[in-house]
């Protein structure tokens, strides 16, 4: 009963981590902190597949042939040794992506650019400007 | 036994507290160590679950890479985070029930480490007999990625390299020539 309460609990864990990954990428409106989120999120997400992957008193997918082990299973470990290299590739875009909005904006601070989309769109009105151009951009 | 689950339970509250400091903290520096520290036990997780191939990767792309990425990025950008203008209580609402609902699905998922679950019985067996004949290689994994699932890892690599461009692209100084056909932009901005 308390092996089988433990096993299931570690996969609460991961949703709590996911959970808290997901929170700082869509209640933080700082940028940084929304990478940031994505990557404690993807974090979590190896975490859940590498745990679907354990065998109870398995050993490291490497062979052995002087035991007669139970291994692990391989098939997760490689998916997520796939997704950790993508992962930095797209950490890498999203700072990118952060930068090139902040040489435009002087911010990274959702609040302050959707301030300045606004007046700019304001602005475009009164000055008779075709808002519509901007808009299909 | 008992002694695996103390580590787990200590490397599990690193995290979990680790997480905690990373919703609290504002400051810039604070976050991308903190990021970095995340990743580094979540390798020391996965020593624990017998995933050491990922425990190197993750140590070093996850934590070592990503962190230089982050710092490097962090020079050009402003150290510290603004308080929030509009609340957070509808984030943090959804993200309890979306937790809630994974936590309550969680009752039909396989209990960890159980043989009998359908993700040992499916292929992995395959893999795990034929890879000394097959390959000749005895680290599974390597085998499992270089050759069973080598289009994958070519998938990845277009992935990367997609990255690397769209990077470069993104980063690019602004061409001289090209210098007149965004001033007009720039102009509105200053206005406003």
């Amino acid at each position: 009963m308390i092996s089988s309460t433990i096993g299931i609990w570690n996969y609460w864990i991961v949703f709590c981590l996911m959970m808290i990954g997901l929170f700082l990428v869509i209640g933080r409106k700082n940028f940084l902190k929304k990478i940031v989120g994505l990557t404690i999120f993807q974090t979590s997400v190896f975490l859940l597949y590498i745990t679907f992957g354990k065998i109870k008193g398995g050993t490291p997918p490497i062979l052995n042939e002087s035991i007669d082990s139970i291994y692990s299973n391989p098939l997760p470990h490689v998916l997520i040794l796939t997704a950790i290299v993508v992962g930095v590739a797209t950490t890498a875009l999203g700072l990118s992506l952060v930068l090139k909005i902040n040489s435009e904006y002087g911010s990274i601070e959702e609040d302050d650019i959707s301030a300045q989309d606004l007046v700019d769109y304001h602005d475009d009105i009164e000055t008779g400007k075709s808002v519509d151009l901007k808009f299909k951009q | 036994m008992i002694s695996e689950l103390l580590i787990n339970a200590f490397l599990v509250t690193i995290m979990l507290s680790i997480a905690i400091a990373l919703i609290k903290t504002r400051t810039v520096i604070f976050t991308v160590i903190l990021t970095s520290a995340y990743s580094l036990v979540a390798a020391l997780m996965f020593i624990t679950l017998d995933a050491v191939d990922v425990a190197f990767t993750e140590a070093s792309v996850g934590a070592g890479i990503s962190t230089i990425l982050f710092l490097a990025a962090m020079a050009y950008l402003p150290k510290k985070e603004e308080e929030s203008i509009s609340s957070e209580f509808v984030p943090a609402l959804s993200c309890i029930i979306l937790g809630g609902i994974l936590i309550w699905c969680s009752y039909d998922l396989p209990e960890i480490g159980q043989f009998t679950a359908p993700i040992h019985q499916h292929i992995a067996p395959e893999y795990i007999k034929g890879s000394k004949e097959d390959i000749g290689i005895p680290n599974i994994v390597t085998s499992v990625l270089a050759s069973y699932r080598g289009y994958d890892t070519f998938g990845e690599t277009i992935v990367v390299f997609t990255a690397g461009v769209a990077v470069l692209a993104l980063l690019q100084k602004k061409d001289p020539a090209k210098k007149n056909k965004s001033q007009p932009k720039q102009k509105i901005r200053k206005n406003a």
